[in-house]
């Protein structure tokens, strides 16, 4: 659906080429760390921004030279939460779907069908202020989808949100996709990838580097073997000695290693000899979503992030 | 125009949401107006208007001031939508910019058109202004000051980054193109170097609109040049905001 999409501001270069395919019913989760070209990716597939290069195409329309049309066949839901403070519920999606083009006798039916999928029907005569944080951030994904589009992509929709609201978001998701819509979902968090049962698209420095089902990706790009930490860092004889891989350093001098074969921690420890003495922490590397993105990427997802 | 028409609803009903800031700009104009009739009453008849009580020229002149402020708010309403996070997803619409800038244009000619209207009926009741002249020619002069602000505004608002730039601009403006363009006193009893400004500002236009018909008892046509005038800014003033106007430009809101 997106092709070859470039896109530079100033000297960052945040997408380089980038392609992603979405299709009908099927939910696909952007995974990427900040600044990995998530939201640039999905701000031109809604035509919020040009790129510099590449094409993007929905359901056979050009949509960058048709904005207008393919306008109402996406919805977005940015990462910030907007909406109206002074408007209620009912009357922010009301807004949304008439700027939609929803036809002024479904309004009304649409703004109260999506405030049931989103457990906003008691609240919908409430205004946007007074409701909760997690409460207005289910409200700002609803008027991405009151119109029911055909695309709707999501830009971190649970950042800062509850557990229930996340767990409602995902079954929201889950449910337009059911019923026809193609997702685009972007997040830090590899538990709602699975949740999602996504396909997955991992992006880094603004390149698609790795996508498919998560066993797919599990299959593809399995680890094995032992990540530990040192109280102080190895010299680079005794890395290359060890056959090990050094994957950080820590705040206070140590750090951390991997071994890339099936070492037991019994073996490591001897291998280490007297520096085993200053093992903080032995972790086996297991096969899934986390040890996919560290083998894709280089680096550890940082799920602590906006 | 559907873009449009759903902008439109939604501004003025966020607008409805928060009354008082209309009513607090109709009262302080309320509370001026009579302080300062009577030594205008006195001005205005040694230029010859011997019937003039001030009424002609302090309404009007209020009318004008505070009609520029309120024009602000046209800017202020585009910077909100920054600062709640909603102009991108106004923007989702894929409304084009002309579109976007119709949509907060058009409410806020309304209202500042209302706005004036209630002010000068609200000076004839407080300080006795009568209209002498056509209705309709009045109307034509306001309504021209309406769109000429709006237009000025959004341009600003197409120039600058923050709502902190434009409010200052907005401000300033309100007493300087009052001051220059008569709003405060006649134009003839401003400082020689004053008078040659005067036309280069709304304000003076839209007083000598206002002087026609109250102090003249003009008609449509005795008001024509003036209302052409601020069309005509308010045209060219449109034009550089939609062609200035960037929809992807970030703004500040406060904060």
């Amino acid at each position: 659906m997106a092709r070859g999409l470039t896109k530079s501001y100033g000297d960052v270069q945040a997408l380089r080429g980038a392609d992603i395919d979405v299709a009908a019913g099927q939910i696909t989760a952007l995974l990427g760390r900040n600044g990995a070209g998530k939201t640039t990716m999905i701000s031109i597939i809604a035509g919020l921004l040009r790129p510099d290069a590449g094409t993007v195409e929905l359901d056979g329309i050009d949509v960058l030279s048709n904005l207008d049309e393919a306008a109402k066949l996406t919805g977005i839901a940015p990462q910030d939460t907007g909406v109206y403070g002074v408007l209620t519920v009912r009357e922010n999606l009301e807004f949304f779907a008439n700027l939609a083009g929803v036809e002024r006798g479904s309004r009304a039916t649409a703004a109260t069908d999506v405030a049931e999928q989103l457990g906003l029907t008691e609240l919908l005569d409430r205004r946007a202020a007074k409701l909760s944080g997690g409460e207005q951030r289910r409200l700002h994904t609803g008027c991405a989808l009151v119109h029911r589009p055909q695309l709707l992509m999501l830009d971190e929709p649970t950042v800062g949100a509850d557990v229930a609201t996340r767990a409602q978001l995902i079954a929201s998701v889950r449910a337009m996709a059911n019923e026809g819509a193609a997702v685009i979902y972007t997040t830090h968090y590899l538990n709602e990838v699975e949740a999602l049962d996504a396909d997955i698209v991992i992006i880094d420095h603004g390149e698609v580097l790795a996508r498919g089902t998560r066993d797919e990706l599990v299959e593809a790009h399995r680890l094995s073997g032992l990540e530990f930490t040192l109280d102080a860092a190895l010299d680079a004889a005794t890395i290359d000695g060890l056959g090990l891989t050094a994957t950080d350093l820590t705040a206070n001098g140590g750090a951390t290693y991997r071994t890339s074969d099936d070492r037991s921690i019994g073996a490591l420890i001897a291998d280490l000899g007297p520096r085993s003495e200053g093992l903080l922490a032995v972790e086996s590397l297991r096969p899934d979503l986390e040890t996919v993105f560290l083998a894709v990427t280089g680096d550890r997802l940082d799920e602590g992030g906006g | 125009m559907d873009a449009v028409r759903a902008i439109v609803g939604v501004q003025l009903r966020i607008i409805r949401r928060d009354p008082w800031f209309l009513l607090i700009m109709f009262g302080m104009p309320l509370v001026i107006m009579p302080l300062f009739v009577d030594t205008i009453g006195l001005s205005l008849q040694a230029e010859g208007f011997s019937d003039a009580s001030g009424a002609e020229q302090v309404v009007p002149g209020q009318v004008v001031m505070f009609g520029f402020m309120l024009a602000g708010s046209v800017g202020f309403s585009v910077y909100r939508e920054h600062g709640w996070n909603t102009w991108d997803r106004l923007r989702a619409s894929a409304a084009p910019a002309p579109s976007l800038l119709a949509g907060f244009a058009i409410p806020w000619i309304g209202i500042h058109l209302l706005y004036q209207v209630v002010l000068l009926v609200a000076g004839s009741l407080l300080v006795g202004l009568r209209l002498e002249g056509s209705v309709l020619a009045e109307l034509l002069v306001l309504f021209a000051y309406s769109c000429c602000l709006i237009a000025f505004v959004l341009l600003l608002t197409a120039t600058f980054r923050t709502i902190n730039q434009v409010n200052a601009i907005v401000n300033l403006g309100a007493m300087v193109f009052g001051g220059l363009g008569g709003a405060f006193v006649p134009v003839d009893s401003l400082p020689r170097a004053a008078q040659y400004l005067s036309p280069f500002t709304p304000s003076f236009w839209a007083m000598e609109g206002h002087r026609d018909v109250f102090l003249e008892d003009g008609g449509i046509v005795d008001v024509l040049p003036e209302v052409g005038v601020l069309m005509g800014a308010a045209v060219v003033l449109g034009a550089l905001t939609v062609v200035r106007f960037r929809v992807d430009e970030t703004k500040e809101f406060f904060g």
